[in-house]
């Protein structure tokens, strides 16, 4: 327990890569090989999978990969056996024998492609367009990337101001090629035709009526026959995604950045905010919903294939229409979670099965919606949530479009290089796995393709029944939870020599941000664990942070899904349940307890889970529960355990910056603190230091140390908020200061009003009456030992 | 294009709000010198000899006189002597067959040939310059409006006509025409109306006696076409000659060959002429009996002329023998077939002077004169007849009177009127908070007629009865007469029309600006035909006389399968165009900045309308949504309201309200076809119609402008401004050549004549009767007003009355009309028009003072009415029945004296039988009229004013290629034609207009020189087929253009140019027009005028 800092700072990340080579990390390393067994575990089998993380020594192939015979079709890995001698390949997950084709021919032990390097279990062919048939020097073409803003215009000028410079640096971001669109609405929709050249055109649908994506290409004049292609899911090669528009005339509304740059700078001078007048005591009329449905009909009339995003910005909750959310009275509040669990919110269902189908066409077309929500009420992400996330789109939330959090996340999705987000499109992945194994299905962003088999496991948790999914965007850090179930069939039992290990592929087929079809092959092996008796083996396995996380996202996924489900009792029972499992102790004897170091973390984890936004949603609105989620669900696991225990550094004159505990035992007048919590930096200033800082001893040449002191967790704030998408929000605070709040939140109440007279000088106390983690282990181990 | 017609062309009347200001086209400008007071100068002209018995004479005299016509000649003679008296009699006038039985005889006069020299040198400013008798005629003052005028002194002179065939003869009483107006008893000055068309008082009489002369002048001018130049040698020959002492008057004729002066005209009328026409219209053999009768009866004539007639008399007996002589055929009863000289018939006349109409008069009611004629009003407690007028001047004192009379009793309301610039415009009354001074009962307004009693304290409702108190502030005792004190100085109290300031208890809101939104068409058709340009370039121009101020507001879309709005707010930096495209459900896409004051927004309007062709050129959409468009259009209006004004080109194919083609869908069902053709003319659908009233309800007019070269039925669509207060356009086919200067002109004056919205009408009338129905342009919610959201100037609405009581004889009956509406400035308004009328319970007084031109007015809204809801055959006779019934009416109870066997005419109506005819000739009762133009002609006729009305069934024709040899001062045509294909000669150019259409007939043989200085051709093969006026450099061309112009601006309309080639299928188009003709869907005018004649005998059996 000594390791309290738990997630390594961001600052580590890059240097030592936690996630490993494959970019998966599994709750257990060595699985329990019966169902019985693997219920024991208490946590479940689960493998988290970034699965296009970059990483420097990627072995990129320019061919084809080699699959095995259907139905199995897993690709050529390094865990086949080969044969050299007769050009024989055995799949370790269906066991048939393929031969090498032709051009494998000089295929021999000493001369092996690079998709056989033992080392390579994750490769990436970079497959030639079908269109440039193989010919390297045909430049294949690469679909332009297209960027449809919608842009909310019930909002006060100063936000449309906001909005309107952070269009204007995103307009000069944007690749000259990418296509761009806009829509505006407010009461109603605006469709802005920016390829008519007379004067500026726009079709406006009106916010109260819902309409089909027929009826909308049909009114702008779109539904020529053949230009609407149909859902269909690219298939495996993906070849067919040229980008190229069928209907040229939906160029009218798309159009390169470098053409329309200066129309839509043009249009941006001259929005406004929306006309419509506001009742007194009402909301502004907003239609978000029929907005996203024209956004999502118009990128319809592109091929399948073409990366695409809807990248909204709304400023308040939708009052109209399909999607809405809220009545416009004011006097009936956005809904709560306490009118969620009464189920008191009497939109909340209707916009919920709006968005889902509205996530269900994007699915289809390949689109992805990003969701840019600045308001300091609600706009509803709760519901749009499930669009968003099926997408595998980015969501922000923030109070203001002036706001950084905002503006610098906002920049980030157009930058490139270094600060790209490695925005890529038209993910599908697919999973092959050993017989043994059955796929739950996937938390995270992406949605079931239904295709089913015979890894499709019967319980379902999340995107299930499947065994492939899709991910309409994803990006460097996209992460998906996999779920398995252990059930041996009577086939593998009946052969004989059960093989020791299980092998796991992944494969990705995605569209990079350049508009390259790549397939990002994942294989991994791991140990069967055999029989009850080797815990042992099981204890090395685990991984503790993961389980946190996979925990964390389950039981998010089971409070949304469940009615009356008490995540709180239900976690405690699983800690309990695992600590009575894997712990050493005797029987009702509390102080006889030990625990693996492999699980010395984990209590501390779930202490902090079981305070966090993730558990605790009272605290918040349902669009921050949701936002926090979506995140959880889809950053990687360093960021997600970030999200659950926080870390903290302090800077002192007396040492090197240096983690902290999350204790309240950590603040000190003559330190500072930067707490981590994903969402936000916090840097907490002691009272000496502040007074200190007050008096201006930074700016004075002979207190240089104080001045680097100050500067140094900025610096470092700086660095995560850099790296992390979306931008954390920036707390600097004092100590005892109303800000501070952000700090203590956080912190481990070891120290309360009831225990004041315990507290170190210039410490501080957190006026609760949560129980500190102290308290938490104690019970834990006295629960736990429990016959 | 336009360029050769300035757009102004036709000075139109500026938008001023007030009479004043707008020197409107319809006032005549001209000449008024003599006007004032013609009517009592007629009267005073009495103890002219001369002139007066003329008109008498024309009548009888004419047929006696006219020896030469052939059958009457002989009755005539007899009774003639009777006639003498009248003379004397003068009241006779009203209808002949009434003044028979009055006075014993009943003569209608002609124009003795002494007459006409006066008359012509007095009528003709150029007299002088008789020497070149064509000038003369031409300059003459008559100009178009003059028909009527003169028609009501022609009476059919039937004796001539009837000539040889015997009934006929009888036929026609009616000359006295004019003076019958005046109504027998006031005679004298009713007959001095007639005289009025003449004008000059002293020429009038001349012409008065025109009445005779009306026959001349139809016949005259005919005369000299038919015989005039060289064509018949029965002209030439013409009996005129001898008739007349045609000497004189031969020489005109022969001379100039197309118009002939009042003066050309009395030549005709001696028109013994007839007889040697005797050819031309060939009565059928008919019934023998009027034969017999006639004789007597053709006398007729109501003698009624002024005073004067007597001298005439005498003359013209002498020379009617031989007239009579001359048709023995016609006593012989046989039934072999007559000839009628159809100079004879009773035909409109034209006058150009201008009269001076005093509503009142003591205690006495003037009948108004001819709404076609050019007048000035003098409002003495009576409002003017522009705005307010009466199928008859005199109200019967019960229900059964009127059902007896067959006429109908109705009002035409015209609460807008542009008075003539010479009137005394309407004074706007302001009581301050108090408001309008209102009956407590009736609420009627205070008015001349209330009386006041008891010191003043009180008075009496005159339509209600009811005794109010006067309220203090108001007091002021009375006067020795029993008149308020102040009465002369108080308008409302002195004055027929005035205008109160309303006060807030009239408003519901403040009062709405003037907000003028532009729809326009620029589906793939509209863009092709360049109809679309046409109305972006009509808008552009057009919006330059919009007033300024913020109060005006403008606003501009445009339509195919979807509706583009256009933001034009002034910040931005261009236009931005707003689509919308769901058409099934619209709304309007922007709360504001749809709709900016004009001031604002100028540049930006203009800019756009000059892209909006360019910017579709290349739309393929065939599609046009109209009624989304409108219904679209009206959301951005509704909260303001105002005038929609929509630009449409093809038939509305998609949509909210969209239609279909159901003029090919009736032709392909053939058999169905037939019979239910008018279910055509009625609406497809509620759809449009439920709109409209929803438009009604937040004050949106809208007003169509249809540029289409195929079906869009109108019949749909005429219902929105039919509902909206609104009116049509009809463009078809259009031509972007010819119809761009006509589309501008006509969008102009929509939008800058005196109009007002957001308006509420109601019309109140005395216990006796009450308002039966209301019809025209307008949407009504309640049983009591109507709500009309835009009302202008030429809107007229029609209200018809049924008794419910009795009147005592010689009370009044009085009808108020109150207008409440917003001006164009914003200011709220109520005006109210008062008309009180004499009840008379005497027939004969009744058809004396009936109204021919309202009572056409009202003939012609009932077919209408008629014709989407019953067959054509069937409305066709409807309208005759209702002629014959009234004739048989007048026949039975007020001509007993005259033989059974003529045809007699009240002199007041005695145009009625060619009217009729006319009437059932017309686009919208013809059998071979394309749907379209059979709804348009319906709607067109739903709000016409009384004075277009009369072209508009009786057009008026002019010949140009002489125009040169008129002489021509006002540049009035003054001569006008009737319509007989026998008037119109192959070396001729004839002019024809109804205030809407003008049609150039060409002939095949027209002298080239002609052509070059008219049209810029050398031949008639030349010619273009899309006309468009020019002005070239020479008199010829000036002339005719100042022609064109002074028409445009009598009718308030830019008139169509059409050219008609003889020969060509735009030819046949023109001759549809000669409604006299025999035609293969009607009888020619002598022949109905016999059928008539024998549905009378009929009914009198």
């Amino acid at each position: 327990m000594a390791d309290m800092a738990g997630g390594a700072p961001a600052t580590e990340v890059a240097t030592s890569d936690p996630d490993g080579f494959d970019g998966v990390r599994m709750t257990w390393n060595a699985w329990p090989r019966s169902k019985i067994e693997a219920s024991k575990c208490v946590i479940p089998v689960a493998a988290s999978i970034s699965p296009i993380r970059s990483f420097p020594d990627l072995v990129v192939l320019p061919y084809s990969p080699l699959r095995c015979k259907p139905p199995c079709s897993a690709v050529l890995n390094p865990f086949c056996r080969v044969d050299f001698p007769s050009r024989i390949w055995i799949c370790p997950f269906c066991f048939s024998r393929n031969h090498f084709p032709q051009h494998y021919a000089a295929i021999s032990e000493s001369n092996v492609p690079g998709e056989l390097y033992p080392q390579c279990s994750t490769v990436e062919y970079a497959i030639p367009a079908l269109g440039s048939g193989g010919d390297p020097s045909a430049a294949p073409y690469l679909p332009p990337p297209i960027f449809l803003f919608v842009i909310d215009t019930c909002v006060i000028e100063e936000e449309l101001g906001f909005v309107k410079s952070a269009m204007r640096r995103a307009i000069g971001l944007i690749p000259e090629n990418a296509l761009v669109g806009l829509i505006t609405y407010g009461t109603q929709v605006q469709l802005h035709e920016l390829g008519f050249s007379e004067l500026s055109k726009l079709y406006v649908f009106r916010g109260t009526k819902e309409i089909s994506k027929e009826l909308i290409l049909d009114q702008v004049g779109l539904s020529a026959p053949g230009s609407t292609p149909t859902p269909g899911f690219p298939k495996g090669g993906m070849s067919q995604a040229n980008g190229l528009h069928p209907a040229a005339s939906v160029n009218r509304f798309l159009l390169p950045a470098s053409d329309c740059e200066y129309t839509l700078n043009a249009l941006l001078d001259e929005l406004q905010i929306d006309q419509w007048p506001v009742e007194a005591g009402n909301r502004a009329r907003r239609c978000t919903g029929v907005a996203l449905s024209v956004a999502a009909a118009l990128l319809g009339t592109c091929l399948p294939g073409t990366g695409a995003r809807i990248v909204a910005l709304v400023g308040g909750p939708c009052t109209e229409g399909p999607g809405m959310i809220v009545s416009k009275d004011l006097s009936q509040p956005v809904r709560s979670h306490k009118d969620l669990d009464k189920d008191a919110a009497p939109h909340f269902h209707k916009a919920v099965k709006f968005y889902d189908n509205l996530a269900k066409q994007l699915v289809n077309q390949g689109h992805v919606l990003d969701l840019f929500a600045s308001a300091l009420d609600q706009v509803g992400v709760a519901e749009m949530k499930v669009a968003v996330e099926r997408t595998g789109g980015l969501v922000v939330l923030a109070e203001s479009f002036g706001h950084p959090v905002f503006k610098d996340s906002f920049k980030r999705i157009f930058e490139s290089g270094e600060q790209s987000l490695g925005l890529s499109f038209n993910g599908t992945h697919e999973i092959n796995c050993s017989k043994e194994i059955k796929i739950q299905g996937i938390i995270g962003p992406c949605t079931s393709l239904e295709k089913k088999g015979a890894f499709c496991s019967d319980t379902v948790i999340g995107q299930g029944n499947t065994t492939a999914w899709k991910i309409c965007g994803l990006d460097r850090s996209t992460c998906l939870t996999v779920f398995f179930d252990i059930s041996p069939s009577e086939r593998s039992s009946q052969s004989g020599i059960p093989n020791p290990q299980l092998y796991i592929q992944f494969l990705t087929n995605y569209q990079n941000s350049e508009g390259q079809i790549r397939l990002r092959v994942t294989t991994i092996t791991r140990r069967w664990v055999e029989g009850s008796t080797n815990t042992a083996e099981l204890v090395d396995g685990f991984d503790q942070e993961t389980a946190a996380v996979v925990l964390a996202r389950y039981v998010s996924f089971k409070m949304e899904m469940e009615e009356e489900f008490d995540a709180t009792r239900w976690l405690d029972r699983t800690l309990i349940r695992l600590c009575s499992r894997f712990g050493d102790y005797r029987k009702d004897d509390p102080s006889s307890f030990i625990i693996n170091p492999n699980f010395s973390i984990f209590p501390q984890f779930m202490f902090n889970l079981r305070r966090s936004q993730f558990v605790q949603v009272f605290n918040n609105s349902p669009d921050e529960t949701a936002y926090f989620r979506i995140l959880l669900n889809r950053e990687s696991i360093t960021n997600s355990v970030v999200m659950i225990q926080p870390s903290l550094i302090s800077y002192s004159f007396a040492a090197p910056p240096s983690p902290a505990l999350l204790d309240v035992a950590s603040i000190a007048a003559d330190r500072i603190l930067l707490l981590d919590a994903y969402f936000s930096v916090v840097i907490f200033h002691g009272t000496t230091v502040a007074q200190w800082r007050n008096m201006g001893y930074q700016n004075q040449p002979e207190h240089q140390a104080f001045a680097l002191l100050l500067q140094a967790p900025h610096d470092d704030a700086q660095m995560i908020i850099r790296d992390r998408f979306p931008a954390p929000r920036l707390v600097v605070c004092d100590q005892h200061g109303s800000q501070a709040r952000f700090l203590l939140a956080k912190l481990n109440p070891s120290a309360t009003y009831n225990s004041a007279h315990e507290v170190a000088p210039g410490s501080d106390i957190i006026f609760t009456d949560d129980a500190s983690l102290q308290v938490f282990c104690e019970h834990l181990q006295r629960l736990a030992v429990q016959s | 294009m336009a360029s050769s017609f300035p757009p102004g062309g036709p000075s139109r009347p500026r938008p001023g709000y007030y009479p004043p200001s707008i020197a409107n086209p319809s006032p005549n400008p001209s000449p008024a010198s003599s006007l004032p007071g013609a009517m009592q100068n007629l009267q005073i002209g009495r103890p002219s000899v001369p002139s007066g018995p003329p008109p008498f004479l024309s009548a009888i005299s004419a047929p006696a006189s006219a020896g030469s016509r052939p059958g009457t000649p002989p009755q005539s003679l007899p009774t003639r002597p009777q006639f003498q008296q009248p003379p004397a009699i003068s009241n006779g006038p009203p209808s002949i067959g009434v003044s028979g039985p009055r006075f014993p005889t009943q003569a209608t006069l002609r124009e003795p040939a002494p007459m006409n020299p006066t008359q012509g040198s007095r009528a003709v400013s150029g007299s002088p310059s008789a020497g070149s008798p064509a000038n003369d005629l031409v300059p003459p003052s008559i100009y178009t409006s003059s028909f009527s005028a003169p028609a009501a002194g022609v009476q059919m002179a039937h004796p001539s006509l009837v000539s040889s065939s015997q009934q006929l003869h009888p036929l026609m009483g009616g000359q006295p025409s004019h003076p019958l107006a005046g109504g027998p008893p006031s005679q004298p000055l009713r007959g001095g109306p007639p005289s009025q068309p003449f004008t000059g008082g002293p020429p009038s009489q001349p012409l008065t006696g025109g009445p005779p002369a009306q026959p001349l002048t139809g016949g005259l001018p005919r005369q000299p076409l038919m015989g005039g130049p060289p064509s018949q040698p029965l002209m030439g020959g013409t009996p005129s000659q001898p008739l007349m002492g045609g000497p004189p008057s031969l020489p005109y004729m022969g001379q100039p060959q197309m118009l002939q002066h009042s003066g050309l005209r009395q030549p005709l009328p001696p028109s013994g002429a007839a007889p040697p026409f005797g050819s031309p219209p060939v009565w059928q053999q008919q019934q023998p009996r009027p034969g017999v009768a006639p004789a007597s009866s053709m006398v007729q004539a109501p003698p009624q002329m002024f005073g004067a007639p007597p001298s005439p008399f005498t003359q013209s007996r002498p020379l009617t023998p031989p007239v009579m002589g001359n048709s023995p055929l016609a006593w012989s009863h046989s039934s072999t077939p007559s000839t009628i000289d159809p100079n004879q018939i009773p035909r409109p006349m034209a006058d150009s002077s201008v009269i001076v109409f005093k509503t009142r008069q003591g205690n006495q009611v003037n009948s108004p004169p001819p709404a076609t004629s050019d007048f000035i009003v003098e409002d003495a407690g009576n409002c003017s007849p522009r705005l307010m007028r009466c199928t008859m001047n005199q109200i019967p004192c019960s229900g059964d009177l009127l059902s007896t009379s067959s006429m109908p009793l109705a009002l035409l309301v015209q609460p807008l009127a542009i008075p003539n610039p010479a009137e005394e415009p309407i004074q706007v009354v302001d009581f301050g908070e108090i408001g309008p001074i209102r009956c407590s009962r009736c609420k009627g307004y205070i008015n001349p007629f209330m009386k006041f009693v008891d010191q003043g304290k009180r008075f009496i409702c005159n339509l209600c009865g009811c005794s109010n108190e006067t309220p203090r502030d108001y007091y002021m005792n009375l006067g020795p007469d029993g008149r308020r004190r102040d009465a002369d100085e108080r308008p409302e109290l002195c004055r027929g029309t005035v205008e109160f300031v309303a006060t807030k208890e009239y408003m519901v809101r403040d009062p709405m600006p003037a907000v003028f939104f532009f729809l326009v068409d620029v589906s793939m058709n509209s863009i092709r035909t360049g109809a679309t340009a046409a109305a972006c370039s009509a808008i552009s121009q057009a919006i330059a006389d919009l007033p300024e101020g913020p109060r005006t507001l403008v606003g501009i879309a445009t339509f195919d399968s979807a509706i583009h709005f256009y933001n034009l707010k002034r910040a931005l930096q261009q236009p931005l165009m707003l689509v919308v495209p769901d058409i099934q459900d619209v709304y309007t896409p922007l709360h504001t900045d749809l709709i900016v004051p004009v001031a604002e927004c100028r540049q930006h309007l203009e800019q756009l309308l000059e892209s909006i062709p360019s910017m579709f050129e290349t739309n393929k959409v065939a599609d046009s949504a109209f009624g989304a468009a409108i219904k679209a259009a009206f959301l951005a209006l509704k909260p303001t309201g105002g005038k929609l004004l929509v630009f449409q080109s093809v038939l509305p194919s998609i949509g909210t309200g969209s239609l279909s083609s159901r003029e090919a869908e009736g032709r392909t069902n053939v058999s169905s076809g037939e019979k239910e053709a008018h279910k055509l003319l009625q609406p497809a659908d509620m759809t449009l119609k439920t709109m409209a009233i929803e438009f009604a309800e937040h004050q949106v007019c809208v007003d169509v402008f249809v540029t289409t070269q195929a079906f869009v039925d109108m019949a749909s669509i005429s219902v929105v401004p039919r509902t909206t207060g609104g009116q049509v356009y009809y463009y078809y086919p259009f031509s972007a050549l010819s119809d761009t200067a006509k589309l501008y002109n006509d969008l102009r004056w929509n939008i800058s004549r005196p109009q007002g919205f957001e308006a509420v009408m109601r019309v109140r009338c005395s216990q006796g009767i009450q308002v039966q129905e209301y019809s025209g342009n307008f949407c009504k919610r309640i049983p009591t007003d109507i709500d009309l959201p835009g009302i202008d100037c030429d809107k007229s609405i029609m209200v018809s009355f049924k008794h419910d009581d009795k009147f005592q004889e010689g009370a009044e009956c009085a009808f108020q009309c109150a207008l409440l509406y917003t001006t164009i400035y914003g200011q709220r308004r109520i005006r109210v028009s008062n008309l009180s009328l004499p009840c008379t319970s005497m027939l004969g007084t009744l058809f004396r003072s009936a109204d021919l031109d309202s009572l056409l007015a009202c003939f012609l809204r009932q077919a209408a009415t008629a014709i989407p809801t019953s067959p054509l055959s069937q409305v066709r006779e409807q309208i005759m029945n209702l002629c014959v019934s009234i004739l048989h009416s007048y026949r039975k109870f007020c001509a007993t004296v005259s033989t059974p066997g003529q045809l007699i005419l009240p002199e007041s109506v005695k145009l009625l039988p060619l009217y009729t005819l006319a009437l059932s000739k017309s686009t919208g009762l013809r059998n071979d009229g394309r749907l379209d133009e059979r709804s348009y002609w319906a709607s067109h006729v739903a709000s016409l004013s009384v004075s277009l009305t009369v072209p508009w069934v009786y057009p008026r024709m002019i010949s140009i290629h002489d125009l040169t040899s008129k002489e021509n001062n006002d540049s009035i045509p003054s001569s006008t034609l009737p319509l007989s294909s026998a008037h119109l000669n192959d070396d001729g150019i004839y002019l024809l207009e109804n205030g809407e259409d003008c049609l150039f007939y060409v002939g095949n043989m027209v002298n080239s020189e002609i052509l070059q200085q008219i049209f810029g051709v050398t031949s008639v093969d030349g010619l273009p087929t899309q006309f468009l006026l020019q002005q070239y450099e020479n008199n010829l061309s000036k002339i005719l253009n100042d022609v064109v112009n002074e028409i445009r601006r009598q009718r308030c309309s830019f008139l169509r140019m059409r050219l008609c080639r003889k020969g060509d299928p735009s030819g046949m188009v023109f001759l549809s027009n000669m409604v006299e003709d025999k035609s293969p869907g009607g009888l020619s005018y002598m022949e109905f005028l016999v059928h008539v004649h024998r549905q009378i005998q009929t009914k009198m059996e």
